[in-house]
């Protein structure tokens, strides 16, 4: 066993633990941390598919801002005090059968497609992804860098309290 | 080394487990988690298909990375209008909110 399978194992291991967390506990905020633990798995995948710079962004964006932001959100909305509540069988039950079947069939689709042997993956370096985006990329990477100001000046407008102190943040 | 439909059944079962999280979960927060797994396994795919059989890995890379500003856009969005709805409704249950009128 090579160290890159070790290394994949691990962190499919990590992730998918991560993952069921972050869907079967109860508490939110159990979640959250499950989804930041299913995270940093993924980014172990990334390292050993030879994707390093990748597997550092996963790790900044996802749980360094959107589960911060996740905690932030169920802070101000989630009563804390109250009892989870009861979750119906019919309804985990059908969940099941939708999620297995779909997940079922993409894995018979898998063993069918005659996959070329796969060779080792190349290292792309951040400066080659960076002058990827400044060159034949440069419109996609202009459009994303609107985008998340528009996302993040909605974000703001919509979360804003308005009534009585409106216009005075 | 790793062989891609491994890497694809991994992938998989991550799908797997955001859909079923999606389909299941009451709470708005517990959905968006659910799915930003079912994009992690998205971004996995893409990997694993350039790095591997593909001919030029650093644009998977890059499209990888158009997708996450995407998600983290949608989550930064997403996550505000909870407050929001939360604010209006006082409660972020899907299944009491789709009780509400008007």
């Amino acid at each position: 066993m090579t160290a890159e399978n070790l290394v994949f194992g691990a962190s499919a291991a990590v992730a998918l633990g991560g993952a069921l967390l972050a869907v079967g506990l109860r508490n939110i905020f159990h979640n959250i941390l499950g989804f930041a633990l299913a995270m940093l798995g993924v980014a172990g995948v990334f390292l050993s598919l030879g994707a390093d710079f990748l597997a550092a962004v996963f790790v900044l964006v996802y749980v360094g801002a959107v589960a911060i932001a996740m905690v932030y959100a169920v802070m101000l909305s989630h009563p804390m005090d109250e009892a989870p509540a009861k979750r119906s069988g019919a309804k985990i039950l059908s969940a099941v059968l939708i999620a297995g079947g779909a997940a079922g069939s993409l894995w018979m689709l898998l063993g069918t497609a005659p996959w070329a042997a796969g060779h080792r993956p190349a290292m792309v370096t951040a400066a080659q992804i960076g002058a990827r985006f400044l060159g034949d990329y440069v419109l996609a990477f202009e459009l994303i860098s609107v985008l998340l100001l528009v996302a993040m000046m909605g974000a703001v407008m919509v979360a804003r309290r308005s009534g009585s102190g409106r216009g005075t943040w | 080394m790793v062989s891609a439909q491994t890497v694809l059944g991994f992938a998989t079962a991550l799908f797997g487990i955001g859909l079923y999280g999606l389909l299941q979960r009451r709470s708005l927060v517990a959905m968006l988690i659910s799915l930003e797994l079912m994009l992690a396994a998205v971004s996995i795919n893409i990997i694993a298909l350039t790095s591997h059989t593909g001919t030029d890995p650093v644009m998977g890379q890059v499209v990888v990375l158009i997708l996450i500003g995407v998600a983290a856009a949608e989550a930064a969005v997403a996550l505000s209008l909870f407050v929001a709805i939360h604010r209006s409704a006082h409660d972020i249950d899907v299944e009491r909110l789709s009780e509400q009128q008007g």
